[in-house]
This record gives structure tokens, sequence and C-alpha cells, in this order.
């Protein structure tokens, strides 16, 4: 019972980074119609510069608000590069293009930073555990599932109650009857990329703090949670992103607890089976709506 | 108001629109008229920018709005009620109006609120309803209210009685005629070729892609001839 | 002429011949040039690197879909091969708990490789069936995480399962007997993945696939099942990477799972999209382009040049120009040809298909097509169809007829359930209710690939062409399938057709660089190839002007009288349909209101009050 309980706070943990990266990587798919994998670097980016920060002095009370003023800067800069460069182009040469930017992000790191591994000094509190009745739980996980839901019901108010969040609404649902209604294509997709990079940078904090290190391939895990929960939950919902990143969450940390010690590391491997038998016999994900081809 | 001339439009594979010359004058309202495919969208969606124009010009309020970003000639006054009205099915009738208002101030936009909740009744009492679930005659009334929350000086309908029944019909028509007595100026593509020419100071009629008549609505209602220029040959 | 051996067969040969001469001739050059053993590496490296890209290029070229899991195919076929190849003295040392004995097995390396190609194709089966249960089709998202879950999945059981693969340490380093310092057996995989990629991709197959590819819904309305081309696509590529890959192996030496990741797959994808992924020729110039970047990248950062008396090693320059700079290529490459070039160098460019033009002896114009006297008497029936999306009813109760030989159209204003309707007969929208038939054969509930091989063949409003292809090519397509699905049928020829529908002299343009009024014309040559018993026309004359509606009266006619078939044909062209029709159906509101001739039909009030509409109270 204790373990369950154990388990079931872990996954919810690592599931709340989970789905602000998905809920990321939604928002700019509702938008764009781009699944971007180059979502990752949002806290690779982040991350170095966090490293040079506490190389000058700087401390976690400053440090966490420096990531994700990066995070946000670094999905408004990659869109105004890269992305608003192929705007309206097919999927095939979407996906092509965030892996190009991948591509090109964790290479800069590695040629012009270094290819080892930098450690992040870990923040005090983070080994701490709390005691409820025979159980020991992570101080870590409850600050993480504690913010996450805060910056979710944040986003949710953003989302539903602001003109900003309606136009992005719009945009989603019907980006050519959206500028019918005066709504600036350029304002609501690089506020889609700011938000996404926020909810990336909330995620990065909490990621940096965990791993306490960096490498110029950092990314490449985040970002495939990040896809992998969206997808979970089918592309095109906002909910289900996030739902998907709390089973993602969930699912590793049971299968971590299911599986024989041999295979464990196959972890990644089998969530990824899983996604495609999901995507085999449910393409449209856990929230799925039917979609009906058009002539 | 809104000048349109010499307008040459290829939308793909679905109609094309030929050196289509129309006026539309301020406090009127004017009809276009004609069969199916005759490229009636065409021309409204060329006005509205959505649709790449190959030649000719668009002229509204005096500047020259062709081939300008549909978000722009929507900011100088100029709204298009879409074919199908392409309301936000997932977001209230409320969200829905707002949307329709983003171009304006919040106050404006509360004031705005108020008006149509009086103009459209219906709307009111299902302000709070998913969009999505509204009927033909309400959905047609929200997109138009919506159209009517960025304060239009020109609004222009892309078949607004489409898919109705009879009763729903006359609630447009008389939609239309109170807009009017309020004196804004509208341009209405319609299938329902009578009662627009009713209801209508000019009309055009369109059929393949050309202007083959024009006139006064009562000009128009008054010709033996109208269906043949429906069917021609 | 068609089909065409010279075109399809002879060309391609003789083309895969030249590649090959220009890409290993091109190599040895350099190779000579330079003189040195990186050289020769560097050439090795570029072949082994050419024959899995082009094996990479069969799949995606042929069916658009982006398959990001030909390297995790890779990685299996280069495990199994290591396995079977290296000695039991060299597995002892690395593996020697191996499962299934493996640690005792040595086969030559050509029967590895053979071993290694089977295991791989019962894996790439199995992937394959999840692809086509998962709709893939030219730009889905769905094939494209199935295809990275096999290149993730591979990797971490090749890092998980040490017993078998060597685990991430060392890998399963090797000698096999004879080391690959051979250049014969690249050399021979080379020509033979050139000459089966071109061979393929002019097949049948291949062509049907490159359809679906283009336009996956015309495709099957064309008759073509685009699940059975991806596969056969898809094993085919398969073959061919696992031989690269299996090379490979044995080119460096040993295998670890890194070597078939991420990194290689990007390298392989931007040399595929560089090149251009729709083409052979496009496989071999990227394979070419990219190594001599990557290569010249490589010299700029570690032993600095002088360009313009400026030498690349001082600074700040050589902070740019530092070692590794291959990824940064690759990504700058990515990035920079999906914004500016998305579909390659080349495109969709084959040298063998521009030599053929260019050497082609002229064409004769093609004899007239005659119009059949016998035609099989067939009815089409379709009665009662009723279809309701939720509560709104779009069809109560519609039903038509028509007879071979006979035009019938079918009118109404708009939402009156015309498309909804054709929709229906055309296996695109299932009715809540009747049923259609073509003589005794019924034909409901079939999808629209069959209803096409069954004699039931439509074209769309919204034009559907193969745009890449050319006029001739669309018009294969269907012939293609025709002379497989409906060779009880008097088939038309193509080239005939071709050109009674106008087209003899722009029959090797690409059908998306037709004008309106020609690719409608297409549309019609290209449904008539299918030797239909019924052509279904969606709206051919939209758009089109009152004079150009008047002349497709005749083509439509005259097209389907070749054929023998029976044209229904719905239009909102009122002009066109009394011109054409024998027989006319009044839609409104979801039912048949008026049936009869074209005269009667305008003569009736109530067709005019649906077309004019009518004041309230009428």
């Amino acid at each position: 019972m204790s373990e369950l309980l154990q388990n079931l706070i872990d996954g919810l943990g690592r599931g709340s980074i989970y789905a602000l990266l998905a809920l990321g990587v939604a928002v700019v798919f509702g938008i764009m119609h781009l699944l971007n994998f180059a979502h990752g670097e949002l806290i690779t980016i982040p991350a170095y510069v966090t490293y040079w920060a506490f190389n000058n002095g700087w401390n976690w009370w400053t440090v966490v608000p420096l990531i994700v003023i990066v995070a946000v800067l670094s999905s408004l800069l990659i869109e105004r590069i890269a992305f608003s460069r192929v705007r309206g182009a097919k999927d095939f040469t979407l996906l092509l293009t965030s892996f190009g930017v991948h591509f090109i992000v964790a290479a800069g790191f590695l040629l012009y930073v270094s290819a080892s591994v930098k450690q992040i000094p870990r923040p005090t509190w983070a080994a701490n555990t709390v005691a409820i009745s025979a159980v020991r739980i992570e101080l870590f996980d409850i600050v993480v599932i504690a913010v996450t839901i805060v910056v979710l019901a944040g986003t949710t108010w953003l989302l539903q109650r602001t003109m900003f969040g309606l136009a992005l609404r719009a945009a989603a649902a019907d980006f050519d009857t959206a500028r019918l209604m005066g709504i600036k294509s350029d304002s609501v997709i690089r506020g889609a990329f700011a938000l996404s990079g926020f909810l990336a940078g909330i995620a990065a904090v909490f990621w940096i703090m965990r791993e306490g290190q960096v490498t110029p391939t950092a990314g490449i895990d985040p970002m495939l949670k990040g896809v992998l929960a969206a997808l979970i939950g089918g592309l095109g919902s906002l909910r289900g992103a996030v739902l998907g990143g709390f089973v993602l969450g969930l699912a590793e940390v049971l299968l971590r607890s299911w599986l024989p010690i041999e295979i464990q590391n196959l972890t990644t491997g089998f969530v990824f089976v899983m996604i495609a038998l999901l995507f085999i016999f449910r393409p449209g994900g856990l929230v799925s709506v039917p979609q009906v081809e058009r002539v | 108001m809104l000048e349109v001339a010499g307008l040459t439009t290829k939308y793909g594979a679905i109609s094309a629109l030929r050196d289509a010359h129309l006026t539309v004058g301020e406090g009127e309202v004017v009809g276009l008229i004609g069969p199916n495919g005759a490229g009636k969208t065409t021309l409204l969606g060329s006005i509205a920018g959505i649709l790449p124009i190959e030649s000719g010009t668009t002229t509204f309020d005096g500047a020259d709005i062709t081939s300008v970003a549909p978000e722009k000639i929507l900011r100088s006054g100029l709204a298009l009620v879409p074919e199908h009205r392409r309301i936000f099915t997932e977001m209230t009738v409320e969200e829905n109006l707002k949307i329709g208002g983003v171009t304006r101030s919040a106050t404006e936009r509360g004031e705005l609120l108020e008006e149509m909740a009086e103009l459209f009744p219906v709307l009111r009492d299902k302000w709070d309803t998913a969009a999505g679930f509204m009927s033909g005659g309400e959905a047609q009334q929200l997109a138009i209210a919506r159209a009517l929350m960025s304060k239009p000086k020109l609004i222009m309908m892309d078949e607004p009685s489409l898919g109705l029944a009879p009763v729903l019909v006359d609630l447009v028509f008389e939609l239309i005629d109170t807009l009017r007595s309020q004196g804004r100026t509208i341009l209405v593509v319609e299938q329902n070729a009578t009662r627009m020419l009713s209801a209508a100071d000019r009309a055009y009629v369109l059929r393949s892609g050309d202007i083959v008549a024009t006139g006064t609505g009562a000009e128009l209602l008054e010709r033996d001839d109208l269906f043949d220029t429906f069917v021609g040959g | 002429m068609f089909p065409d051996a010279r075109r399809d067969v002879l060309f391609p040969v003789i083309g895969s011949a030249v590649l090959f001469s220009v890409l290993v001739g091109g190599g040895m050059l350099y190779q000579t040039i330079i003189g040195n053993g990186a050289a020769e590496r560097l050439m090795t490296t570029m072949l082994i690197d050419a024959i899995i890209v082009i094996g990479i290029q069969v799949y995606i070229g042929n069916t658009g879909i982006l398959s990001f899991g030909h390297i995790g195919f890779g990685a299996v076929a280069g495990y199994a091969f290591a396995v079977y190849a290296v000695s039991p003295e060299e597995k002892l040392k690395r593996i020697p708990n191996a499962p299934f004995g493996l640690t005792d097995t040595q086969v030559g390396p050509t029967l590895a490789m053979l071993i290694a190609v089977v295991v791989t194709l019962v894996f790439a089966f199995i992937v394959g069936i999840g692809l086509a249960r998962s709709g893939a089709q030219s730009g889905a998202v769905a094939p494209t995480v199935i295809t990275l879950a096999v290149l993730f999945v591979t990797h971490e059981v090749a890092k998980s399962w040490p017993q078998l693969t060597g685990g991430n340490r060392g890998g399963v380093s090797f000698a096999i007997g004879a080391s690959l310092d051979k250049r014969w057996p690249i050399l021979l995989a080379l020509f033979a993945a050139l000459l089966g990629a071109r061979l393929y991709g002019q097949s049948r197959s291949g062509r049907l696939a490159t359809a679906a590819r283009e336009d996956n819904l015309a495709a099957r309305a064309m008759g073509v099942n685009p699940l059975v081309q991806q596969m056969t696509a898809l094993l085919i590529s398969v073959i061919v990477v696992s031989i690269g890959s299996s090379l490979r192996v044995w080119q460096i030496g040993s295998i670890l799972p890194d070597r078939f990741f991420f990194d290689y797959a990007m390298l392989t994808l931007v040399m595929l999209i560089v090149g251009g992924r729709n083409s052979v020729t496009g496989a071999v110039l990227g394979v070419a382009v990219m190594t001599a970047a990557l290569e010249l990248a490589r010299r700029l950062g570690q032993e600095g040049f002088e360009i313009f008396g400026i030498g690349l090693d001082q600074a700040p320059l050589d902070w740019v120009f530092r070692e590794n700079l291959n990824s940064i290529v690759l990504g700058i490459a990515m990035v920079g040809f999906m914004i500016w070039r998305p579909s390659g160098i080349l495109e969709d460019w084959e040298f063998d298909r521009w030599l053929y033009r260019r050497l082609d002896r002229d064409e004769v114009e093609p004899e007239r097509l005659v119009e059949l006297d016998e035609v099989p008497d067939l009815r089409f029936s379709a009665s009662d169809i009723s279809v309701s999306f939720g509560g709104f009813h779009a069809l109560s109760g519609a039903g038509i007829t028509a007879a071979s030989g006979e035009v019938v159209g079918i009118i109404g204003p708009n939402g009156a359930g015309k498309t909804t309707f054709v929709n229906v007969i055309t296996g695109m929208v299932e009715p809540t209710h009747g049923e259609f038939s073509i003589g005794d054969r019924s034909l409901t509930g079939m999808p629209s690939f069959e209803l096409s091989r069954s004699g039931l063949v439509r074209t769309f409003q919204n034009l559907r062409m193969f745009g890449a292809l050319t006029v001739r090519e669309n018009v294969e397509t269907a012939a293609l399938v025709a002379r497989e699905h409906r060779a009880d049928r008097q088939l038309p020829d193509v080239d005939p057709l071709i050109r009674e529908a106008g087209l003899w002299e722009h029959r090797d343009r690409r059908a998306r660089e037709l004008d309106y009024g020609n690719s409608r014309r297409l549309e019609l040559a290209r449904a008539a190839a299918m030797a239909p018993s019924f052509m279904l026309l969606d709206e051919p004359t939209s758009g089109m002007s009152d004079s150009e509606s008047l002349t497709m009266i005749e083509q439509v006619r005259h097209m389907a009288a070749t054929v023998g078939a029976g044209v229904i044909v719905i239009d909102h062209d009122l002009g066109f349909i009394t011109g054409i029709s024998d027989r006319i159906y009044v839609f409104d509101q979801g039912r048949v209101i008026a049936e009869g001739t074209p005269a009667e039909v305008q003569a009736d009030p109530r067709v005019q009050a649906a077309y004019l509409g009518s004041m309230a109270g009428d």
C-alpha cells in the first residue's frame, strides 16, 4: 500500500512535468499543425544558461525566473528564424524543419560549448522527504505537482477568460475564420509560441533541478515525453495532452515497478510500442475526434 | 462605398470569376444572385481577401483593398459572414460574439454584446451554450451577430438562408430589413433569388463566372426570362 | 504506347548503369587524386550510404510517407548479420551467452546477409500491418510516429539485451574471416539497389503507389488499394536497407546501438531530402552532395583552409569552423531545404526518364477511337437511400436508375442532398438505409476502390489530379488497374484515349501544369480508361464559362460512347445539364422531387420554385 502511494506520487510528479511539456507541444500543434521536435531545446537552452548563471554567482531564487524568460525568448526566436518561413507548408515539411532545428541547437551546444556533462547544483530542499504515516514522499514531487496545478489553472484561466486565450482557441479551431474576425496571424502564432515557451520554462525549472546536469542532447528526452504524451491524448486536444502527460508519468513508474529488472531499461521502448499500438487501433488518441474525409 | 472593377479570380478548380464589376453605395442593400457554381462565393471571398485575385481591383471607402490580408480588410470596416456560417462550434455564443469584436476595445465590446443580445433574443437565451448545439437558424443569427460585433461599415453575407426552413428564411430577410433600417450597408449572396430581389435595392445576376444582368430589385423581378438567365443558352 | 517496355525496363537499366558509373567513377577519381587511405574509406562509406539511402527512397519516394524507422530496420539487419557472421571465438569474448545457441554458430557473410534480410523482412511486415491499420498515407502523422517507435525500440532493445547484442559496450566487434577489403560486394549491391529501385518505380506497384502518394482519395477512386502498394514498397525498401546495413557493419567491423540511431537516421534522411526524395537520381545526388559537404566541413574544422588569403584557422573564424561541424551542417541543410526547396534539388527528375524522352522517336499520332456499337446492357439502380447525420436528414428515400448508353442528370439547389447522394453511391458515406447495384451485382457497402473495379468510376468536383505525374501517367494509372480488374471489358488504348480527350500534345506534361479545361478533360480520360460501366461526373463544368460548358457536352458524350459507359452527372449548370441529359432527376431537401426529360423538368413549376426560391407562404 505504501509503495503504491509512493509510486502514485512519483508518477504524478513526473507526469506533471510531462503534462506541461505536452501542453506546450499541443498548443503549437493546434495553431500551426506543427509537431515540434525541437520542443526539448526549450529545456536545453535554459539549462546551459543556468549552468552559466551558477558559475557567475546566481542562486536558485534568481535563476528560476531566468529559466522561464529564456525559455519564452528561445521559443519566440525559433519561431521567428525557422518556423515562420514554413508556415502553411505540408506536415512533412513542418516536421522535418523542427527536426532540423533540434539538430542545429544540439549540435551548436556540442560544438560551441562542450560535449561534456555540465553539473548544476540541485536546490537543497529537493532532497527532503516528507513522512505521511508510514510513507516517505519526496518534497520535490509535492512541489512539482502543486506548481503544475497552479500553472495549469492559470493557463486554463488564460485560455478561457482572456481575449488572448479566446483568440488562440479560435485560431486553433478555424484559422481562416479567425482571420476574418480580424485576428492577425503573426500575433496569434507568436502568442502560441510564447505560451508554449512559458509552459516549457516551468517544466524546465523542475527538469533541471531533478537532473542536476546538462548535456547537448538533453533535449531529446523531454521532447519525446512531450510529444508522446500529446499523442496519447490526441493531438487536437489540450485537455488530452495534459491527461496524456499524467498517464505517461504513471505508466512509466508502474512499468518500472512491474517489469523484471533486466528489461527495465526498455521502459521508453515499451511506451513507444504502446503508443504505436494506440495509433494503430485508435488513431485519434485517447481523446479523439473522428475525422470525416472531405471530398 | 465598395467598388469592384474587372475582378478575375481563379479559385483552384471550384469556380472562376471573369472581369466582374460591382458597386455598393452607402446604405444600400445589394443582392448577388445566380445558380450555384456561378462564382458568387468566389466574388465575396476575393473581396474579403481570402481568395487570391488574378487581376482587377477592389476599393473600399476610397482605399485599395485588392489582395490585402483578410484581417486588415476586416479592420478597415468590411466584414464577411462566410458561407456555412463557420461559427466556432466549441465556444459559447458569448465567446463567438466576443471574438467577432476582438478588434474593439473592451468597453465597446461590452456595449456591443448588449446590443446583440437585444437584437437577437434567441442568442440571449443561449448565451452560455456551446455554439455547436444550435440549430441552423440560430447559428445563422449568431454568424450575423458575430460579424456585426466588429462594427463594420459594410457587411457581406454568403448565402444566409442556406439550409434553413422557410419560416427561418423569413427571419433572415426580416433581419436584413432591420439592418437596412439601421442604415447599414449590406451585400448579400443568395440562392433564393425571388426573396432577395424583393429585399434588395439593386442586384447583380452571376452565371458561370460572368455578371449577366444588373438592375434594381424590382426590375429584375419583373423579367419573365429570369429563369432563363439562370439557365443560360 | 502502353505498356512501354522501353520506358519501364530498358531505359531504367541503362539509367542505372549510368548513375552507377558516375557515382563510382567520381568516387574513384576522388580517391586517386587524394590518394590516401582516408579517401578510400570515405568513398566506401559513401557507396554504402548510397545503398541505404536508395532503399529509404524506395519507400518515402513512392509512398510519400515519412519514415524515421528505416534505420531501425537497419539496426535489426545489422545485428542479425553480425551475430551470424562473426566467428565463435570472437563471439565468446563479447556475447558468450547468446540465446538460440548463436554463440557457436557461424555462417559465411553472404548467408548471414540473407538471414539478416529475412529476419528484418518479417519484422517489417508486422510493422507494415500496423502502418496500414493506422491509416497511413502521404502526410499523415501516425506513420511517422510508428516508424519513430521502430527507431527507438530497436535502439533500446539493442542497448538492453547484451546477451544478444553486446549491449552498449564494444558491440559485436569482429573480423569476419575475410574482412571487407574488397569492394565488389558493395558495387554489386549498389548496382542491384539502383536497378531494383528504378524498376520498382516504373513497375505497376510503384506507379500505383506514386498515384496514391499524389492523391490518396483519387487513387482509390481509380481502383487502387494504396495499402497493398505501400506494403510492397516497404518490403522492397527494407530488403535494400538490410543489405546496405549488413555491408555497413561489415565495413566498419563492429556494431553499436548508436550507429543505427538518430544521427545516422538524420544523415540518411538529409541526403535523401537534399537530392530530391521522389527520385532515385536525387537520392544518389544527395548522397554525393552531402558526402562532399560534410567532408568539406570536416576539413574546415580540422585542417584550416585559406580563402582569399584569410586563413580559416585564425580567430575569429576558427571559432566557427571547428571539428565535428557535421551535425550543424546536417541541421542547417535540413532546415534550409525545408524553407527554400522542400522537394530537393532534383524533385522527382529521373535520369532515365529524361533520356527516354530525349532519345525517343517521334511518336505518331494515334488513331481515333471508335465508339462502341455493342454496349453491354447494364442497369445502375439506387433505391431508397437515406442518410441522417445526427438528427439531420440529408437524404430521405432518394433513388435513381440509369442504363448503359444513357446520360442521366442530377440537379437541385445547394443543400438538396446531391453531394451526399453521390458520396453514398461512391462508397464514401454509409447510408442509414437503401442499396445500389449495377446489374444484379450489389454495390452497397463496398469501399471506393472496389466500386471502381466493379465498374462505377467517379470524377471529383475539386479536381483531383495526380499532379506530379504526366497526363499519360495519369491515364496509365487507371489503365493499369483496368487491365487487372476490368479485363472482361473492351479496354480502350491509352494513347488514343489521350488523343480523344484533346490532350495528345500535352501527353508528357505534368497534370498540375494543365489549364483548367484540359484538367477536366484529363479527368474524363482517366475515368474512361477504367472502361467503366458507369461514369459518375461530379460537377464537371464547375468553374467553366458557358461556352466551355457547352463543348463539354460533346466531349462527355463522346468519351462515354467510346467506352460504352452510361453517365450520371451532377451539375449546377442548367444549360449543360439540359443539353447533355436524356433524363434528369431533381433533388430538393433530401428527396427526388421531379424526374423527366429536360423539357419536362424545365417547364415544371416545382423545379423553377426550387431554383428561384419562393416567397413566404407560396
